[in-house]
C-alpha cells in the first residue's frame, strides 16, 4: 500500500507525484491515459494575458482576484513550482524566467507569449527587423510555411516593429514512400544524423545571408540538440515552432518528467480509470479502478486529484446540461448562472470551461460555503475553477503552482 | 454596372431553382441562375435528409405520396451518387394508435406505393438498436439523399447545356415596363457591383424568401410562412435505414441515416423571419427524448451538430395559420400576370426536396405555355454529370479510394477522409470560395471534431499553394471556426463537449488564432 494516490498523469500529476515521493513519501500514480502534457505547446505558460498582453507573468498573476485559482493558490507557490520544475529538468529542456514573458511564433503565425521555453524555441524570440526563413516540410500537413510567415509579416511585434519572414518549403521524406508524415515521424527520424544531413543539405543552399531559420518542432524527440547541430551546420539560428497535437516538445517534456517520476520510486498504474472511492467520516480512505475487468481498490493516507477538465472527461455535461465532477462527486464552482455556460457567441469566453473545483490554501476542494469536503483530499491542475487557461495562457501555471501548494500542504500535515 | 441577357432568370439555387434551371437549359432556353448566397445553403442544406418513399404522406395525402414514389425512383437513378439507398421503415410502437397503421396500409395501396410488411424480428435484425416495444413494421423505399450533391450535379448538368450559374450574386429588384418584365436588378456580393439581366421571364425560387422577391417586382403580397424545424445530427449511424414512426405525422417521428451520422428531426414552429431561425434548448431537447423514443440510448451517444430550416409554406386559409405541419404540402405555382397583372414572372413555393424535378417541370411547363412555346421536358430521362454509373453512393467510398491513394496523396480531414488533391481540385473549380462553400462539397469539417485539425491544414493549404493571401486564408478559417460554432454550441454536452474543450486547447492554446491580426479582405 502506498501513503501517497496521484490520480493523472498530467503536468499537475507528474509534479505532484515526484515531489511526494522525493519527500520520502511511498507514491502511486493512476492514470486512464497520457497526460495533456504531450498535446500541449511544450512551454511553460504563467499567465499570457489578463485579458491585456502580459508582460511580467508572475506580477500579473499575483494580481488575479477570485473566483481565479492563483488568486487562492498565491503567486510564491506558482513561483515557487515553477522554479522547481525548470531546476528539475535544466537547461537542456527549459530556459527563461517567470518574471518576463517571451513572445513566439505559433504554427499559424500568430505571436504567444509564454514564460519558460525549451532551448530549441529561443531564437524564435520576437525581434523588430529579424529576418526569418520560415520552412515548411511538404510532407508535413500541420505546418504552411506561406501562412506563418505571412502572418507574421502582418503583425505588430508587442514593443513595435516587425518581423520579415519568407516561407521556404522542403521536401524531407521522413518514412520511405510516404507524403503525409506525422510531427512524431518526422521527431523520430531527425533524432537520426542521417536525415538530420539530409535536411541540412536540402536547406543550406536556399538560405539568405543574415536569416534565421523557424521549422516546425520536430528536430529530434530523443535528441535534445538537433537544433543546435543544425545551427551550427547551417551558421545561424535555428528556432522551432510547436505544432498542434501530438506536439514533440510536450513529449519531451512528458518523457523527461515521467523518467524523473520512475527514478524517484512513483509506481505507476497506467490504463486504469478511477471510478469510484471510500471514505469515512471526513477523510478518503481509498480509490477505484476499472481497468481491463479488474476492479482495484488502492488505500492511501493522501489523494491528489489531477484529472484535468473538460478536455479529459473528469468534468462532463449531460443530456440535460447537469455538470459533474465524475469520481468523487465534488461541489462544482462556477456554475451560478447555467444559463448563460454556454452561448453563440464563437468570439466570447464560454463560462462552462471556468467550472471546476474551488479549493482551500492547501488545494483541498471546499463546498460553497468553503468547507473542506475531504481532509485528505487535494485538487490539482485544469480541474481548478476559475480560469479558462486557453485563453489567458496559464495552464502549466495553474498545475504546478497548485501541485506545489498541495505536496507543502502534504508535507506539513505528514510530518 | 455589367449587363446580360438571358431567356429566362431563375431566382434562388436551392434545389427548386436548381431543378428549374437544369431544366430550362435542356428545353434549350438560355439560363441564368442567380443565388445571393453558395449554392444549396438555404433551406437545401438545412433539411432532413429523406428521399421520401411517400410513406410519410399516404393517409394525409395520398396525391403527394404517389408523387413521392415517383420521384424517388427517378432521383436514384438521375442523382445516384447523391443517393444511398438506405431502405425505410415505418415501425407502430406498443401504445400507438393501432388503427392508424390499418389506414396506413390502405393508404399506401391506393396510393400505389411499394411497401411490404416484414416481422419484428427482421427489424431487429436489420437494425438492432430500434425500441424493443416495436409491434408492426412496414418496409419502404426511403433513402439518404445528400442535398448538396444533389444540387450540384443539377447545375452541373444545366452547365452542360449552357446555363450560367452566379452565386453569390442577389437579386435586388425588377424592370418592369406596362406590365412586362424587362430585367432583373443584382447585386454581386463579392464584388460589389451592379448586374443588370435582359430578360422577358424570371422565375422565383427563393423558397422562404419568395414572399421577399415577389414584393421586390411589386406584387400583392405572397405570404410565406416560415415553419421552422430543429434536426439533431449523432456523430454515429444509430440506424442504416430512415426509421419512421408509424403514427400520425409529428415532431421527431423519424431518424434519417447521411454519410457516417443520423439525424432526428424535426420540430415545426411558425417563425418570422427565415434569416433568424434560432435553435431553442427545448426543441433541441424534445429532439432527444424523441431519438431515445425511437432507439433506446440515444442521449448516451455522442450528439454532434445541430441545424434549423424554415419550410417554406405559402398560405393557405384551410388550417389556422399556427400549424405549419399541415398546411397543404404540395407545391404552389404564382402566376403573377393574372394575380398581379405582371407578365413574365412565375413564383414557385412549398414541395419537398425529393419532387424538387417534378416541381421544376411543372413551373417550366407553365413558362412554356405563357411563351407559347411547347417543348418537352427530358429531365427524368438523363442522369447528371457524375451519376452516370446509375450506382448509388455507398458510405465507404471514400475510405476504398483512400486506401488507394493514401501514400500519394495526404489526407487533410481525417474524420471525413477528405484528400488534399480533392481540396486543391475544388480550390481551383470556385471563385474565392469560403471553406463553408468547400465543406459543403467535400463534407470537410463535418465529422467529430468540427475541424479541429483539419481547418487549420485546410486554411494553411489555400495559401501554401497561393490560393488565397495570408490575410484571406485567416479570414476564412475564423469564419469556418465561427459558422461551426453555430451548430455546435446548442448541443454542446457529453463527448462533444469534451471536443470542444480539446479544439481550444488546440485552437487558442497552442496555436494563438484568436489573437492573429485581424484580415483586411473580408470572406462571403
Ligand atoms: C426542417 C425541414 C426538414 C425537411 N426535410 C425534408 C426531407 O427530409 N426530405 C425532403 O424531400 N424535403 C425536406 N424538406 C423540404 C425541403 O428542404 C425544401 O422543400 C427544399 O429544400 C426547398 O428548396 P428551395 O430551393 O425551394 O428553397 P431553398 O433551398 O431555401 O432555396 C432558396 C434560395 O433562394 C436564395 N435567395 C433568397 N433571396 C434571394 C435573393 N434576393 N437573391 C438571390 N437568391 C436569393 C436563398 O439564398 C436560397 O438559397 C424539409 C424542410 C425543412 C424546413
Ligand atoms: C442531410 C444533412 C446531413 C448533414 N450531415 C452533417 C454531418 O455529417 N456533419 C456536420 O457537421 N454537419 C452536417 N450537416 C449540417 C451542416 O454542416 C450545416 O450545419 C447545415 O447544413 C446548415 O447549413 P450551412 O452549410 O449553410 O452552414 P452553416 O454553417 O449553418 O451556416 C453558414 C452560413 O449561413 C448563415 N446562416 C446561418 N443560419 C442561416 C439560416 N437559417 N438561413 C440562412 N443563412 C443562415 C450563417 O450566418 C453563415 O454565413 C448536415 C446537414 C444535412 C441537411
Amino acid at each position: 500500500m502506498s501513503r501517497a494516490i496521484v490520480i493523472g498523469a498530467g503536468l499537475g500529476g507528474l509534479a505532484s507525484a515526484i515531489r511526494l515521493a522525493r519527500q520520502g513519501l511511498d507514491t502511486t500514480l493512476i492514470s486512464q491515459g497520457l497526460g495533456g502534457l504531450q498535446l500541449s505547446q511544450g512551454t511553460i505558460d504563467i499567465l499570457g494575458y489578463d485579458p491585456e498582453p502580459v508582460t511580467d507573468p508572475l506580477a500579473a498573476a499575483g494580481r488575479l482576484a477570485p473566483p481565479h485559482p492563483y488568486a487562492v493558490i498565491g503567486s510564491a507557490p506558482v513561483a515557487a513550482g515553477v522554479d522547481w520544475l525548470s531546476q528539475l529538468l535544466g537547461p537542456e529542456l527549459l530556459v527563461g524566467q517567470t518574471s518576463a514573458n517571451t513572445w513566439l511564433p505559433t504554427a499559424v503565425g500568430a505571436l504567444r507569449p509564454t514564460a519558460l521555453v525549451q532551448p530549441s524555441m529561443v531564437a524564435g524570440a520576437v525581434q523588430a527587423e529579424a529576418a526569418w526563413a520560415i520552412v515548411g516540410l511538404s510532407r508535413l500537413k500541420d505546418f504552411s510555411a506561406a501562412l506563418v510567415a505571412g502572418n507574421l509579416n502582418r503583425t505588430e511585434l508587442p514593443g513595435g516593429g516587425r518581423l520579415r519572414c519568407r516561407p521556404l518549403v522542403i521536401d524531407l521524406m521522413a518514412r520511405a514512400g510516404e507524403a503525409d508524415s506525422s510531427g512524431l515521424v518526422f521527431a523520430r527520424a531527425l533524432d537520426r544524423p542521417e536525415v538530420q544531413d539530409r535536411l541540412i543539405a536540402a536547406l543550406g543552399p536556399e538560405l539568405a545571408e543574415g536569416e534565421s531559420v523557424g521549422l516546425p518542432a520536430v528536430l529530434g524527440l530523443e535528441d535534445l540538440t538537433v537544433y543546435d547541430r543544425l545551427a551550427q551546420a547551417l551558421g545561424r539560428p535555428v528556432f522551432e515552432i510547436p505544432l498542434p497535437p501530438p506536439s514533440v516538445p510536450g513529449l519531451r517534456l512528458n518523457q523527461a518528467l515521467l523518467a524523473l517520476a520512475k527514478a524517484a520510486g512513483v509506481r505507476f498504474v497506467n490504463g486504469a480509470a478511477v471510478v469510484g472511492f471510500e471514505a469515512a467520516a471526513d477523510r478518503v480512505t481509498a480509490v477505484m479502478t476499472a481497468a481491463a475487468g479488474h476492479p482495484r481498490s488502492y488505500p492511501g493516507e493522501v489523494f491528489v486529484y489531477a484529472p484535468g477538465g473538460f478536455e479529459s472527461g473528469a468534468l462532463a455535461m449531460d443530456s440535460y446540461y447537469q455538470v459533474k465532477e465524475t469520481v468523487f462527486d465534488l461541489p462544482l464552482h462556477g456554475l451560478d448562472d447555467v444559463e448563460q455556460l454556454i452561448t453563440g457567441d464563437y468570439a466570447a469566453p464560454q463560462a462552462i470551461f471556468a467550472v471546476g473545483l474551488g479549493v482551500d490554501a492547501a488545494m483541498r476542494p471546499v463546498d460553497l460555503s468553503g468547507n473542506v469536503v475531504y481532509e485528505n483530499l487535494h485538487a490539482v491542475g485544469s480541474i481548478l475553477a476559475g480560469a479558462i487557461p486557453w485563453h489567458e495562457k496559464s495552464g502549466e501555471g495553474i498545475a504546478l503552482g497548485s501541485a506545489w501548494a498541495a505536496t507543502q500542504a502534504i508535507q506539513e500535515e505528514l510530518k | 454596372m455589367r449587363r446580360m441577357t438571358a431567356d429566362v432568370v431563375v431566382i434562388g439555387g436551392g434545389s427548386t431553382g436548381s431543378g428549374i434551371v437544369r431544366d430550362c437549359a435542356m428545353r434549350g432556353f438560355s439560363a441564368i441562375l442567380v443565388e445571393r448566397g453558395d449554392l444549396a445553403h438555404g433551406t437545401s442544406a438545412r433539411y432532413h435528409g429523406l428521399l421520401h418513399s411517400g410513406g410519410r404522406y399516404v393517409v394525409s395525402d395520398p396525391e403527394s405520396a404517389h408523387e413521392c414514389a415517383e420521384e424517388n425512383d427517378i432521383i436514384q437513378r438521375i442523382h445516384a451518387d447523391a443517393v444511398e439507398a438506405t431502405g425505410g421503415f415505418f415501425i407502430s410502437l406498443q401504445g400507438d394508435d393501432l388503427d392508424y397503421a390499418d389506414r396506413w396500409v390502405e393508404g399506401a395501396i391506393t396510393a400505389h406505393l411499394p411497401f411490404q410488411e416484414i416481422s419484428v424480428a427482421e427489424l431487429f435484425r436489420r437494425e438492432p438498436r430500434i425500441n424493443r416495444r416495436a409491434v408492426r413494421v412496414m418496409e419502404v423505399k426511403d433513402a439518404s439523399v445528400d442535398g448538396w450533391q444533389m444540387t450540384w450535379g443539377a447545375v452541373r448538368s444545366a452547365q452542360q447545356y449552357g446555363a450560367q450559374i452566379l452565386t453569390y450574386t442577389q437579386v435586388t429588384g425588377f424592370e418592369v415596363d406596362q406590365g412586362q418584365l424587362k430585367a432583373v436588378q443584382c447585386l454581386d456580393r463579392k464584388t460589389g457591383e451592379d448586374l443588370v439581366i435582359d430578360t422577358p421571364f424570371a422565375i422565383n425560387a427563393s423558397g422562404p424568401w419568395a414572399g421577399q422577391i415577389s414584393a421586390l417586382a411589386g406584387c400583392q403580397p405572397v405570404e410565406v410562412v416560415p415553419g421552422r424545424g430543429v434536426m439533431v445530427a449523432m456523430a454515429h449511424r444509430l440506424v442504416n435505414s430512415a426509421c419512421n414512426r408509424l403514427i400520425k405525422p409529428g415532431d421527431g417521428d423519424l431518424v434519417v441515416p447521411a454519410h457516417t451520422v443520423c439525424i432526428i428531426g424535426t420540430t415545426d414552429v411558425k417563425v418570422d423571419d427565415p434569416d433568424d431561425l434560432a435553435m431553442p434548448r427545448n426543441e433541441v431537447q424534445q429532439m432527444l427524448d424523441a431519438g431515445e423514443v425511437l432507439v433506446p440510448g440515444f442521449r448516451q451517444s455522442r450528439a454532434m451538430r445541430a441545424w434549423a430550416g424554415a419550410r417554406p409554406l405559402v398560405k393557405d386559409s384551410r388550417v389556422a395559420s399556427s400549424d405549419t405541419r399541415h398546411m397543404s404540402r404540395g407545391m404552389s405555382i404564382l402566376d403573377h400576370q393574372s394575380r398581379d397583372g405582371i407578365s413574365g414572372v412565375l413564383t414557385i413555393s412549398g414541395g419537398k426536396l425529393t419532387t424538387y424535378r417534378l416541381m421544376a417541370k411543372n413551373i417550366v411547363d407553365v413558362m412554356c405555355e405563357q411563351l407559347n412555346d411547347p417543348r418537352p421536358c427530358r429531365t427524368d430521362s438523363e442522369a447528371v454529370p457524375g451519376s452516370e454509373s446509375g450506382r448509388t453512393y455507398s458510405v465507404t467510398h471514400r475510405l476504398a479510394e483512400r486506401e488507394a491513394d493514401r501514400l500519394r496523396d495526404p489526407i487533410i480531414c481525417e474524420c471525413e477522409l477528405m484528400s488534399r488533391q480533392m481540396f486543391i481540385d475544388l480550390l481551383a473549380d470556385i471563385a474565392e470560395p469560403s471553406l463553408d462553400d468547400l465543406r459543403r462539397q467535400l463534407r470537410l469539417g463535418m465529422g467529430p471534431c468540427q475541424g479541429g485539425f483539419c481547418s487549420l491544414r485546410a486554411a494553411g493549404l489555400t495559401c501554401q499553394i497561393g490560393h488565397f493571401s495570408p490575410d484571406r486564408a485567416t479570414a476564412a478559417l475564423r469564419l469556418f471556426l465561427k459558422n461551426r460554432w453555430i451548430g455546435l454550441w446548442p448541443v454542446l454536452y457529453g463527448d462533444q463537449l469534451r471536443q470542444a474543450a480539446l479544439d481550444n486547447w488546440i485552437m487558442a492554446g497552442t496555436l494563438n488564432v484568436e489573437r492573429l491580426p485581424q484580415s483586411e479582405e473580408e470572406v462571403l
